[in-house]
């Protein structure tokens, strides 16, 4: 006896106030800083959504040579130092650059991620990347195809989901990716027909019911699109590999005949018919939408959460022509997400706990005119971070993307085990502690690349909030602003006292060194001058305690 | 002068391969099988410090009986009559809620050292408290602890390469709060931390938690902090330990709310089940607070009563109760321990029935080993003392720590000079038995895996140094004993193999330095000697 619940979704009526605020920043930016909140305080729910999803189509500055280690003579000498590497051929006679190019386009986009805008943009790069998987290292190999693949699902993150599957079917890296550019009339490849239809559209679940034949007749409809390669990567449809013949498939289709055309055109008109024909199925918005839920709200997807979440948003994602949008609006100012029991119970992908990291302690960046060397190399070190914790961006396991998002019953309990969590800790201890360094060798071209350090100012931090001479609103404000889940008041007593007060019951102690320290950050009062290392252990504690991993 | 840990320089990967290579079974004769034997059979003794945090006040802990008439006068509002005074020597007398304490004094499991401090006291709490963790003067900055750097001397390659078959066991624990300064050794810690949970389960992880909820919250916090136990190289050691034995005493007290004195209580029965459990473990640390008593340490009605009083009774049943559990589990032998508080109060009382914070003030020692009694005289209290007046010290802190690294970790008194960056008195507090074996001490200056190499050591002005890098960032960094770093040798990406650095130290002064190695997460701290 299933119900259908009802036909719209129900949207959230009840306060919302900070901490609402702050579940839908966690799950939409990465990382909240004190700086995020206070730009959205004050807002009502619809106009913070409307903020999020308002997201402009520009495109962003292109990666650009920031090669560490290597010699400026005699490799990718067609490309200056700074400038882009984009739809530069590399010189044949110098070492493939082809290396060196795919780890500058990883570190941009770190960078992107991590100086990311207050919208919902990165968090579904990321959403998309994991769900129209190519990968950067292995298969497309080549530079310039992984950044158009990047711009694509950039430029369509919350447009057109039915647009978007036509581009990313006839786009150079999922082409390269799924043996589409090899898939021929005379071989028909069906990597990509059986992956549009299992992983993109509509899924294994009990409502999607198409055949193996109808895996090889999408095959064949694919047949004879390539890539462009001396023309910017296009695709270029060649109808002499096409196959030519009717392509006819199930009843979970409707029986639907695609007729085999021979025309130039002949390859995007059996296409559109294809996805018009898969995007006819109720189940394919039923499908992303619960990808959505798993990505943003919680892996657990019940009855219930199907009667008053899925179905309604499925409806509303085909009768609004699968515009992705209005669905993360609905989904993001409904009920179901404010839920209490849906509250800082996920646990942070690498790039939620590293890039959030980063993003909430407001580590700056080096500005200058020569600093992208540096900017570049922490970029580096914020990937290696991340790939530490089992998500190499760029390169997901496979294309099913990371297990974390799929895989039952663990789901993103598969982000921690014994081997990530001491990776994670290993990038508290780089952000917070350490600091990542450039160090004093010789591999910089600018000498001001030099012993510039990526590091967390945690006084810097505290001073952005209110009364943080109080221990009280300190703590208070930490535990909020850190920890997904609250926690009781004798933990935050705990923090206090250890911390803060260094074992000390009187909370006036505190006070007076802070404010010292304030004041004159080269004050000569010892309790002051203790005050950044006790923030910095007090931070230590606080990210690695289990509330830090959950949001 | 023999200064084994500097001088050794035996190259490595001996230690595993030794102890592979014996199958060790009764009466061991070689050196080195008798040390391993002995830490099979956990002989090892056992520090437990007891930190007291706000400035105790010694003057209404420990009382100078020959000086109450005086000290009535400056403590008209609320000293006790001496009549309430328990009696440890007809001179000295101790506060009636540490009955306990001085019931254990007649068996001769404690003793006190009177006035102990250091020159220049520091009247700040976190000040003060960093000069009693790092034993420093009173003017230096340390960026490690005195304990720290014991360990650092005994398992010179910690943590690389532990825990390993000879040391599998932490070095110290810090039950109930974060590890601290005292165990550290410049930014390596030494030891580690552990909740002070009474349901297993908790032990290790992070040491603050929420019980978890019956929903999906309770679920992602218990699958996080199962993991962060399997992580933790301890986790299970210590789970082990810890289920293995139970507390046998029946005198500890009854654990209700959240007191300080409770807090004590669950730590201590904590450590004496960790003990039991078997764990090699050296160091204790535990820790109790409120001590910073400005007013209202005494009842107004009954001056032997009062928060003061409550916080002492909490010290003394709590370390009694530990003392008898360590007994009845059959670990008397290998037991020791002391008392401290960063600083003493205020000779006057001032009107809100409280102390101000002041600076000498006694430590309490106990354990079946030491040697009882009371070291040293009673303060001279001088009736006309004005509310800014204090009392001088007698002994110097590191005296204390240095007497128990000396006669109860059995450290050559050199070593002891080098730990604690000078000579201090030497204080005859624990009976001088059979110290582990040169050999055992020499194990564990090897055991582990030695990424750092120092020769020659001691040095004139040159010296080398070998280290290793697994690829990525390296930092060799060299440091002199008050923490300031002195050279940076290495700062910068190396790829894996092995190096070797020549340092010059010339027209530096002669003492002790750290060559700080860290490649990533990993790090090595090894001493070294300048000499003349």
């Amino acid at each position: 006896m299933l119900n259908f619940g009802p036909l719209a979704v129900t949207p959230y009526t009840g306060n919302f106030g900070k901490s609402e605020l702050l579940h839908l920043l966690r799950r939409t930016l990465f990382g909240v800083s004190s700086s995020d909140l206070k730009a959205f305080e004050g807002k009502t729910l619809n106009e913070v959504v409307d903020q999020l999803l308002n997201i402009s189509s520009a495109a962003p500055m292109p990666p650009i040579r920031a090669y560490q280690g290597r010699a400026l003579t005699n490799f990718d000498s067609g490309v200056p130092f700074g400038q882009t590497w984009i739809n530069i051929r590399p010189n044949p006679a110098e070492q493939n650059p082809n290396g060196a190019r795919r780890g500058s386009y990883k570190q941009w986009w770190i960078q992107l991620m991590t100086q990311q805008e207050r919208t919902l943009r990165e968090k579904m790069v990321l959403f998309w990347h994991n769900h129209l998987v190519t990968d950067t290292n292995d298969v497309v190999d080549l530079p310039d195809l992984a950044y158009r693949y990047n711009i694509l699902l950039r430029a369509s993150c919350i447009g057109n989901f039915r647009k978007l599957m036509y581009d990313i079917t006839v786009d150079g890296a999922m082409l390269r990716y799924l043996n589409g550019e090899k898939n021929t009339s005379a071989a028909p490849d069906e990597n990509y027909g059986r992956e549009l239809q299992e992983l993109f559209c509509l899924g294994k679940g009990p409502g999607s019911k198409y055949t193996e034949d109808d895996v090889k007749a999408a095959a064949k409809v694919l047949t004879g699109w390539t890539i462009n390669y001396a023309d910017n990567y296009q695709p270029l449809f060649r109808p002499n590999r096409h196959d030519n013949k009717d392509k006819q498939f199930s009843s979970f289709y409707a029986n639907k005949l695609i007729k085999g055309k021979s025309t130039t055109t002949a390859g995007s008109e059996e296409l559109n018919e294809l996805l018009d024909m898969i995007f006819a199925q109720e189940e394919t918005a039923k499908f992303l939408v619960r990808k959505l839920i798993t990505f943003f709200i919680y892996y657990d997807i019940t009855p219930e959460t199907e009667a008053n979440l899925v179905t309604p948003l499925a409806e509303l994602f085909r009768s609004s022509g699968y515009e992705i949008k209005p669905v993360l609006k609905a989904l993001f100012t409904s009920d179901w997400f404010f839920k209490s029991e849906y509250r800082g119970v996920m646990i942070k992908s690498p790039a939620d706990f590293t890039i959030g990291m980063a993003r909430q302690l407001e580590i700056p960046w080096p500005a200058e005119q020569n600093a992208f060397e540096s900017r570049y190399f922490f970029a580096s070190q914020l990937f290696n971070g991340m790939n530490s914790q089992g998500l190499e961006l760029g390169d997901p396991p496979n294309v099913a993307g990371w297990p974390a998002y799929y895989q039952s019953p663990s789901f993103h309990e598969l982000w921690v085990d014994t081997a990530t969590y001491p990776a994670r800790l290993t990038v508290i201890d780089n952000l917070v502690v350490r600091g990542i360094s450039t160090g004093n060798g010789t591999q910089w071209v600018y000498n001001e690349s030099k012993n510039k350090v990526f590091k967390a100012d945690t006084v810097a931090v505290v001073k952005k909030l209110n009364s943080p001479h109080d221990p009280n609103l300190l703590i208070a404000q930490l535990v909020e602003l850190f920890y997904g889940p609250g926690v009781s008041q004798s933990i935050k007593d705990a923090l206090k006292t250890t911390y803060l007060l260094k074992g000390q019951s009187s909370d006036i102690y505190w006070t007076a060194a802070y404010s010292d320290y304030a004041a004159n950050p080269a004050t000569t009062n010892p309790d002051a001058r203790q005050v950044p290392k006790q923030l910095q252990d007090l931070f230590v504690y606080m990210f690695s305690a289990a509330e830090f991993h959950l949001h | 002068m023999k200064r084994r840990s500097f001088i050794k320089n035996i190259p490595g990967a001996a230690a595993a391969t030794v102890i592979g290579g014996h199958s060790i079974s009764a009466a061991p004769s070689n050196p080195m099988l008798q040390a391993l034997y002995d830490m099979m059979y956990e002989t090892d003794r056992v520090l437990v410090i007891v930190q007291c945090n706000g400035g105790n006040d010694g003057l209404n802990t420990i009382f100078p009986l020959d000086q109450y008439d005086n000290l009535k006068v400056v403590r008209s509002n609320m000293l006790m009559n001496a009549s309430s005074i328990l009696k440890l020597t007809d001179k000295t007398g101790i506060h009636p809620a540490m009955a306990a304490l001085a019931d254990m004094y007649k068996e001769g499991k404690m003793g006190v050292i009177q006035n102990v401090g250091y020159p220049n006291f520091s009247y700040s709490h976190f000040r003060a408290t960093d000069i009693w963790l790092s034993a420093s003067d009173s003017n230096e900055f340390l960026d490690s602890g005195w304990a720290g750097r014991y360990l650092n001397y005994e398992y010179a390659n910690y943590p690389m390469g532990y825990p390993n078959s000879v040391m599998p066991d932490p070095l110290a624990i810090r039950v109930g709060e974060g590890i601290g300064l005292g165990l550290q050794m410049i930014g390596v810690n030494m030891g580690i931390s552990i909740n002070s949970a009474s349901d297993p389960v908790n032990l290790t992880g992070n040491i603050f938690k929420d019980p978890a909820p019956a929903d999906y919250l309770g679920k992602e916090l218990s699958y996080l902090r199962e993991v962060q136990r399997q992580a933790d190289k301890f986790g299970d050691v210590i789970l082990a330990a810890y289920n293995k034995s139970k507390n046998l005493s029946s005198k500890y007290p009854v654990v209700n709310g959240t007191s300080t004195a409770n807090n004590l209580t669950n730590q201590l029965k904590i450590v004496a089940r960790l003990i039991a459990g078997g764990l090699k473990t050296r160091i204790y640390w535990v820790s109790t607070g409120g001590f910073d008593t400005h007013s209202t340490q005494v009842d107004a009605a009954n001056f032997t009563q009062g928060a003061h009083a409550n916080l002492l009774k909490g010290i003394s049943d709590n370390i009694a109760a530990f003392s008898d559990d360590v007994k009845l589990l059959g670990l008397e032998d290998r037991v020791a321990g002391f008392t401290f508080s960063e600083f003493g109060r205020r000779i006057r009382s001032n009107a809100s029935l409280g102390t101000d914070h002041g600076s000498a003030l006694p430590v309490i020692y106990f354990g079946k080993n030491i040697i009882p009694g009371v070291v040293g005289t009673n303060p001279i209290i001088n009736a006309n003392a004005d509310f800014n007046s204090n009392l001088p010290m007698q002994y110097d802190f590191r005296s204390v720590y240095g007497s128990f690294l000396n006669q109860w970790f059995c450290v050559p008194q050199a070593d002891v000079n080098a730990i604690l960056f000078d000579k201090f008195q030497n204080l005859p507090i624990l009976h001088p038995a059979s110290c582990l074996s040169t050999a055992t001490h020499d194990q564990n200056t090897i055991n582990g895996i030695p990424v750092v190499k120092v020769y020659p050591n001691p040095f004139v002005t040159k010296t080398r140094i070998d280290f290793e890098s697994f690829g990525g960032f390296v930092r060799l960094q060299v440091f002199n004993n008050q923490g300031a770093l002195i050279k940076s040798l290495v700062n910068n990406e190396l790829n894996k193999g092995k190096y070797t650095m020549d340092l010059d130290l010339e027209g530096q002064s002669s003492g002790t330095y750290y060559a700080r190695w860290e490649n990533g997460p990993l790090q090595q701290v090894k001493g070294m000697l300048k000499v003349q």
